[in-house]
């Protein structure tokens, strides 16, 4: 059994936590800097998240398989819950194609150190939300 | 025979006397390619005289070609030299790219064995069968750009096919420590001053040029997989990276995990890092790219800058490891003046990782008074200090001044500066680590703790799985989803990557940027189909388990023992913030089991039994009955 039963509860901890971070001053306006348009497509269970920083402030957008994305990142539910922790090597995760990246892989790539304050502010959102059954991985 | 030249060129520079001997079949397959035969041959030709320095005239070079060398697949384009190591005192080798392995095979060469020294400047001269050792009068005090430029066109005439250059520069000549040797203005064999033990031999260069041509035994085969290879290639992320970032596409997972060094290992965090990272890179140094022999990843930056105080031109542009040396390492947040030092460190033909490592420690020295600017020639080394860093790598590269004591590498520089400066190293039986973190992955610091050269993330495939890049799903121990900050199984990690990473990097000389694609199937295949052999991955890991001894026996030989097995105290201590904050690598733990599945005695040499097994008797006889 994957860490979320079904898409709901995906979008609703994973879209909350990106959602998040696009309420967080210092994380946003570098997003919106990228002036870029991701896609996050999950499975086990399956979800789509789009995260468009094109305007003023970064929009996320569950379910929106639309918008043309300028960078598509897939992978499994599992490992996107695992990523906010800090917690997956993304060159193994890339290499063993447990995550596959489409796009301007250097613009994908500077976005890394622009979200590792993520990863202390992930276990935090899961407590804050109702979410603790999460906190691990 | 498939796949191989067929021959190996002995060159005397001390008598003058040059034969090409046959490459027997039996050896071949026993040895494999690149330094599987390299330290064999070495070994054979010193254990009558085990004890020598490693700028004498007994200490014998060796450059070796792999089986897949010249056979036009991605990452196959690769060679390797080997021999007693002048800064670290034990073997020494490095892995270069470039073209020049693949012409010295359609010379109609495996490899070249140097024994003996010149009296005068020489360059060593091959074009099929011609080979001549001649005046190098006119080169030498030449930098490597210019060498490889003027060489190429003074014997343009002499021949229709293209020729390649292998040459020193003036850091070889004066016996810089870590001088290296270059090839076609970029391409270096730059770890563990390959270049000063040329310089030793007055041997300037080496000019190859060749109009054989290479047969496969499984044509046919070959054609096959190359197609399979190549649909892979189209879709895979680190070709896609590596096109368009080269190495520095690494800095910014490096700098999420914690592997990228800040300020001489002793910093996680830097505010300034943006200013020289990949974006930095494509902004104001890159201006095209390149790639070796045959392969389509071409991850070779070309660099410039045509202006200002740290203007160079058009040439080899940084590496990852480059960048990090010169860049964060010394807090220098100016990346034009790293573009430069790289170029200073190619044509002077220097490690630009021992160099930028080197100036980092001399910078802590400067800093807590050890040095002073009297000792400094009035060059103020402080973080950042670009002026003073491109000026201090020049004074090494001249043997200038201070930078005579720099010239040494850092273990040696300590060594003369006295006080605590050891406390400031970064060295593993002397050799500088590479820019990878072993508090961030802890089996990094095992593999630079026994590595036969010293500190290397290249010595083995530990780097390449651990760290992520590379993925062999047949290999059992490869497989495991390796958490960053453990030590527990990093041992038996270690001697997987290894065995399997002496036939991958060290025999097939395959590029762990250029091969990283494959899986260990299609390495073993495509050097099946060149050559014929039968190989298995198991053959394979045992026949990599030898050379792996061998390789260590050597070091053995000259001296190192298990005290020479740990870290140095940077990398043992631990950062207090960043992704790393409080990890250090449990090497009491990692040594202890290493032993034991290597089989190393309290001393750190390898059991008699071992060797019996391995079949390395000579080596045994040599390491117990003369006491190492």
């Amino acid at each position: 059994m994957g860490t979320f039963k079904d898409t709901e509860q995906l979008i609703g901890v994973i879209g909350g936590f990106i959602q998040k971070l696009a309420d967080t001053e210092a994380i946003a306006e570098k997003m919106v800097a990228s002036n870029l348009i991701f896609r996050m497509v999950y499975k086990d269970p399956e979800g789509v998240i789009v995260v468009d920083c094109s305007g003023d402030k970064p929009e996320v957008r569950p379910g929106d398989t639309d918008t043309d994305a300028a960078i598509t990142l897939s992978m499994g539910a599992d490992i996107a819950h695992k990523f906010w922790f800090g917690k997956v090597n993304l060159t193994m995760a890339l290499t063993r194609r447990k995550m596959v990246a489409k796009g301007p892989i250097p613009k994908i790539l500077k976005l890394l150190p622009v979200i590792k304050p993520a990863y202390a502010m992930y276990p935090k959102y899961l407590e804050e939300n109702g979410f603790s059954e999460f906190n691990t991985y | 025979m498939s796949g191989f030249a067929g021959k190996i060129l002995y060159v005397d520079l001390t008598s003058g006397r040059i034969e090409a001997k046959p490459l027997q079949a039996d050896f071949a397959r026993k040895y494999i390619g690149g330094l599987g035969f390299g330290t064999k041959i070495y070994l054979d030709l010193i254990k009558d005289n085990p004890h020598f320095d490693a700028l004498s005239e007994d200490n014998p070079f060796v450059l070796m070609t792999g089986p897949t060398t010249g056979f036009r697949v991605s990452g196959t384009a690769r060679w390797c030299v080997g021999t007693k190591s002048p800064l670290t005192g034990y073997w020494g080798d490095a892995n270069v790219g470039g073209f020049f392995g693949a012409r010295l095979k359609f010379a109609g060469y495996d490899g070249i064995v140097i024994t003996g020294a010149a009296k005068k400047p020489v360059y060593l001269f091959i074009d099929d069968d011609k080979v001549e050792i001649r005046d190098g009068g006119k080169y030498w005090g030449k930098d490597t750009y210019e060498t490889n430029d003027e060489m190429l066109a003074d014997l343009k005439t002499e021949g229709a096919k293209q020729g390649e250059v292998l040459t020193i520069g003036p850091a070889g000549e004066t016996l810089v420590k870590f001088a290296s040797i270059l090839t076609r203005k970029g391409h270096a064999a730059g770890r563990t001053g390959m270049g000063a033990v040329w310089g030793s031999k007055k041997l300037k260069a080496i000019f190859v040029r060749g109009s054989k041509k290479l047969e496969a035994a499984g044509q046919a085969d070959l054609d096959t997989l190359r197609g399979e290879l190549k649909e892979i290639y189209k879709d895979h992320i680190s070709v896609e990276v590596l096109k368009t970032l080269g190495t520095a596409c690494h800095w910014d997972a490096g700098l999420v995990s914690g592997d990228l060094p800040i300020k001489n290992w002793s910093q996680a965090e830097w505010d300034q890092i943006d200013e020289i990272g990949p974006i930095a890179y494509e902004e104001k140094l890159k201006v095209g790219s390149r790639t070796c022999y045959g392969c389509t990843v071409a991850c070779k930056m070309i660099a410039e800058v045509k202006d200002g105080q740290f203007r160079f031109d058009k040439g080899a542009g940084p590496e990852y490891e480059t960048m990090c040396s010169f860049g964060t390492m010394c807090l220098n947040s100016n990346m034009e003046s790293i573009g430069k030092a790289n170029d200073i460190c190619n044509r002077y033909g220097m490690d630009t990782i021992t160099c930028g490592s080197t100036i980092a420690f001399a910078i802590e020295c400067f800093e807590n008074g050890l040095i002073t600017k009297e000792d400094t020639d009035g060059i103020e080394l402080g973080w950042g200090n670009a002026e003073a860093i491109i000026a201090m790598t020049e004074k090494i590269g001249k043997q200038e001044g201070f930078g005579k004591v720099l010239a040494e590498g850092s273990a040696g520089a300590a060594k003369k500066i006295g006080g605590n400066a050891v406390d400031y190293l970064s060295t593993v039986k002397g050799l500088e680590a590479p820019m990878h973190d072993p508090r961030g992955a802890h089996g990094y610091g095992l593999a630079y703790a026994v590595s036969p050269r010293g500190a290397c993330h290249g010595a083995s495939l530990n780097f390449s799985i651990e760290g992520g890049n590379m993925y062999f799903p047949e290999i059992p121990e490869f497989t495991e989803e390796f958490e960053e900050q453990t030590s527990e199984g990093r041992a038996a990690l270690n001697v997987a990557c290894q065995d399997f990473g002496m036939f991958f990097s060290s025999c097939a000389v395959y590029c762990h940027l250029g091969a990283m694609p494959m899986t260990a199937t299609q390495a073993v295949d495509l050097v099946n189909y060149v050559t014929g052999f039968d190989y298995t991955i198991d053959e394979l890991m045992q026949l990599g388990r030898r050379i792996w001894y061998l390789k260590r026996g050597l070091s053995n030989l000259f001296g190192a023992r298990a005290e020479h097995d740990k870290l140095p105290r940077k990398l043992t201590t631990p950062l207090e913030d960043g992704p790393t904050a409080g990890s250090v690598p449990d090497m009491e733990l990692m040594l202890k089991e290493f032993y034991e599945l290597r089989r190393l005695n309290a001393d750190g040499l390898p059991s008699t039994e071992i060797l019996g097994e391995m079949g390395l008797e000579d080596l045994a006889a040599l390491l117990y009955s003369n006491g190492g």
